[in-house]
């Protein structure tokens, strides 16, 4: 080859043609969409997450969650994503989705954490596998028998954290290896008997394990994964406690203070609470939900499968470059 | 006549003065190229041992992940980028750049002029790199692949590549003779590409961000060039250096090449999205990337082809050249690399792989197999050349060479049948997923033992290019041999 000249323009060439392809002729097709919103021009999605939620999707990207858990669902028709349950809560598990994942459900993300693999679960809708209003009473009556046996930490979980029985590890574990307060040791009375009020108001189950995907049940989780029921032994998730303090209970336990039992129970006397980026990272985990309806992707019923014969109105893969907004 | 034969490519056979007088303006150009190049395989060899224990850390975290779990910056979601980051831009792209400038020289027969000036920018790389990597480590990695230095390190990373690059492609106004080399349209191609391609990253993602899945979009096309038009680029037009002139014979096809090129060019380039397979994303880009996936096969099928029919009837060689042993193997792990890229693209497969180890497998493919055995084999052609002595022990090289070989393979045959466990066991909804992470775990296991390996490899080497640095090689005027017995009959193909 000789001449600079046509080898320049050809590099220019190739390079201009993928760089135009794949980022700047996407990026106006799917670059700039807006919520979608119904017919009155109300109920928005996506809408912006808070404050806390969006700090907290920087602690997840700085802290490479990303590199596990992966926050995109793919279509029924090639993976199995739609019809996964998670392994914690009451069984059935929650769902992994509703849905696949859409570009406009993403709209609002920065950085955007859309994953790459999955030595974790997906967590594009971990939010919504939280337990809802109706469940938190179910959990109560539990909290008052629990309450009234001496040592609350130790009694198994009541419901929501062991599917299979078969497969119950904290239980046998916690009376063997608790060094929960003992009633009755000097330091403990005053911790021990603030216990259960203030646990049963954050969150109703003050036994071993908070309900599966609640916002203690994070905490507990990011604090210690392989301690969660079912047994999560093999999981390889690293424990985040350099985002919780421990501190010496002063007066009453701490609302939020994470509920342990165990080898990483801290001493009586002493609490473990979550600072504040793990409280953002929390929020953050808590507002990812992508169950709302989009129009442009069809939606399984219900969670029983989509219905039989029916083409979707938007073919998953031809996502609509313009929504059809009111 | 092919017009291979008007360019420097052969040891000259031809009468002892006009040997003598271009051994003489050879010398001269090595010299002048001394200090940047030896200064870049330095920096690069000491971001290689930091990647490489890293790698080591990372690789065992995660099957024990609460080994050194409690400190915020030795976290596992900390340490991994760092190890990407380093190895990426500490380790590959200087010694891309070191061998890139050595390759540029001696191709336009020009001496390097202002070799300070490359000098201060390599400084200004290294505190680029040394920046990025604290910045991930406290904190404030920006979350996109292999772009996770914050903006800032970018900035001083560009100040650099400006300072290095410019003085390396100026090159070309003093040249010497009007053929321009196949290696040269690669060394000019990555000199090109990955300034545009690294600003356009940036300005997409952090300047003027685009809106949500773009930003995933853009960070898989910046990743994937980052790989193939980048790194990529520089050890094929390495590879096409030096396997002819190892092996003293003209490349086998000039017109192979230009196809090879260009569909390279064309194709690679278009490739990124197929990591996003069913995301949330217009099917048209991924269907349009796993198509230029599996046309790379063309880039692939032309170059492995004309290294083969130029290598045809030389491959003993291997047994005792150094130079041609890494350099050989890295251009057949390309093949390997691409048609192993090409399967786990395919819808059908990436069913399967995709969200799995396979990934992980693919990148190391690319990163090592290909890309870093054909710089190992450019290190041990040009040292010598640059500090006058010649590689003090075969044994050492021998086993650096085979502890990477079995390493990386060892590494990519464990990720990709691990993905493949994994991958099935996810897509089959009778089993809890914590199983298919159990399913796994030997598997990453056995990449700790890879690791180990890789590390083992790399502190030989390490420490033969050091006895190289401070004068300890051997002095010699013929070049180390790994079968010296067998080499004596063939002197011919020195």
């Amino acid at each position: 080859m000789k001449g600079l000249v046509p080898l320049f323009i050809g590099l220019f060439g190739t390079f201009a043609f993928s760089w135009l392809g794949l980022t700047v002729i996407p990026n106006w097709q799917i670059g700039a969409l807006n919520p979608q919103t119904d017919e009155e021009g109300t109920d928005a999605y996506p809408t912006p997450k808070s404050g806390m939620a969006d700090r907290g999707r920087q602690i997840y990207a700085a802290n490479g969650c990303i590199y596990c858990h992966s926050q995109q669902i793919r279509p029924d028709y090639d993976s199995a994503d739609i019809d996964r349950v998670r392994d914690a809560g009451p069984s059935p598990g929650p769902k992994w989705a509703e849905r696949r994942s859409a570009p406009r459900d993403y709209i609002f993300d920065r950085p955007v954490v859309l994953g790459q693999e999955r030595m974790g679960p997906d967590v594009a809708n971990i939010g919504k596998a939280a337990p809802t209003e109706e469940e938190k009473p179910a959990a109560s009556p539990a909290a008052n028998v629990a309450a009234t046996s001496p040592a609350p930490a130790q009694s198994p979980p009541p419901n929501a954290s062991a599917p299979k029985p078969g497969t119950s590890g904290p239980p046998p574990a916690a009376p063997a290896t608790s060094p929960a307060p003992p009633a009755g040791s000097p330091p403990a009375p005053p911790a021990a008997a603030a216990n259960p009020s203030p646990a049963a108001s954050a969150s109703p189950n003050p036994t071993g394990l908070p309900p599966a995907y609640s916002e203690a049940w994070h905490h507990r989780h990011l604090y210690s994964p392989r301690s969660m029921s079912p047994d999560n032994r093999d999981s390889t998730m690293p424990a985040y406690k350099f985002l919780y303090e421990k501190h010496p209970i002063s007066g009453e336990r701490s609302a939020d203070a994470v509920q342990l039992e165990g080898r990483d129970a801290p001493p009586p006397g002493w609490e473990i609470v979550p600072t504040y980026e793990a409280k953002c990272l929390v929020a953050y985990l808590m507002s990812l939900d992508q169950s709302h309806p989009l129009k442009e992707v069809k939606t399984a019923p219900g969670g029983a499968g989509p219905p039989a014969g029916s083409p979707p109105a938007a073919p998953a893969g031809s996502l609509a470059p313009a929504p059809p907004k009111k | 006549m092919t017009p291979a034969a008007d360019i420097p490519l052969k040891e000259p056979t031809i009468s002892a003065a006009a040997g003598d007088a271009e051994q003489f303006e050879r010398a001269r150009i090595d010299a002048s190229t001394r200090v940047p190049v030896l200064m870049f395989y330095a920096s690069a060899m000491v971001w290689l041992l930091i990647g490489t224990l890293l790698a080591g850390f990372v690789s065992f975290k995660l099957h024990s992940p609460d080994w050194f779990s409690d400190v915020s910056f030795l976290t596992w979601g900390r340490l991994r980028p760092v190890h990407m980051n380093v190895m990426v831009y500490g380790w590959a792209s200087m010694v891309a750049m070191g061998t890139a400038i050595w390759l540029m020289a001696r191709l336009c027969r020009t001496t390097l002029r202002h070799p300070l000036i490359i000098v201060t920018g390599i400084w200004f790389w290294n505190i680029g790199v040394v920046i990025g990597v604290i910045g991930i480590l406290m904190g404030y990695s920006t979350g996109y692949d292999w772009l996770e230095f914050p903006p800032y390190a970018a900035v001083v990373l560009f100040v650099a590549y400006a300072l290095i690059i410019s003085w390396a492609v100026l090159m070309f106004r003093f040249r010497r003779g009007d053929q321009i080399y196949i290696t040269q349209w690669y060394l000019l191609a990555a000199f090109l590409w990955f300034p545009w391609l690294y600003a356009a990253a940036q300005a997409m993602l952090f300047v003027v961000p685009v809106q949500g899945v773009m930003q995933a979009a853009v960070g898989w096309w910046f990743a994937n060039n980052l790989l193939f038009l980048w790194l990529g680029a520089i050890a094929l037009g390495t590879a096409y250096y030096m396997i002819p002139k190892v092996i003293g014979r003209p490349v086998y096809s000039y017109h192979l090449a230009t196809i090879g090129f260009w569909t390279y060019a064309l194709f690679s380039s278009w490739t990124g999205m197929q990591r996003l397979v069913d995301g949330p994303f217009p099917a048209w880009m991924i269907t349009a990337s796993i198509a230029a996936t599996i046309l790379t096969i063309i880039p692939v099928a032309t170059v492995g082809l004309n290294h083969h029919m130029t290598m045809q009837g030389y491959f003993p060689v291997m047994r005792y050249s150094p130079t041609l042993r890494f350099t050989v193997f890295g251009a057949m792990s390309y093949t390997v690399f691409s048609v192993v890229g090409i399967l786990i693209s395919l819808r059908s497969t990436a069913r399967y792989l995709h969200f799995t180890e396979a990934s992980i497998a693919y990148s190391h493919m690319g990163l090592y197999a290909f890309f870093t055995m054909i710089m190992f084999g450019s290190m041990y052609y040009i040292v010598p050349r640059l500090v006058g002595r010649e590689w003090r022990y075969a044994t050492l090289i021998k086993l650096h060479f085979w502890a990477s070989a079995y390493g990386v393979g060892l590494m990519s045959l464990m990720l990709l049948v691990g993905g493949l466990t994994q991958g099935a066991d996810q897509n089959d909804t009778s089993m809890t997923f914590i199983e298919s992470v159990a399913s796994v775990l030997p598997y990453v296991r056995g990449r700790t033992v890879a690791a180990l390996l890789l590390t083992v490899s790399h502190f030989i080497f390490a420490f033969h290019f050091g006895l190289m640095l401070f004068g300890l090689g051997r002095t010699s005027t013929v070049p180390t041999f790994l079968n010296p017995v067998e080499a004596e009959g063939s002197e011919e193909h020195l």
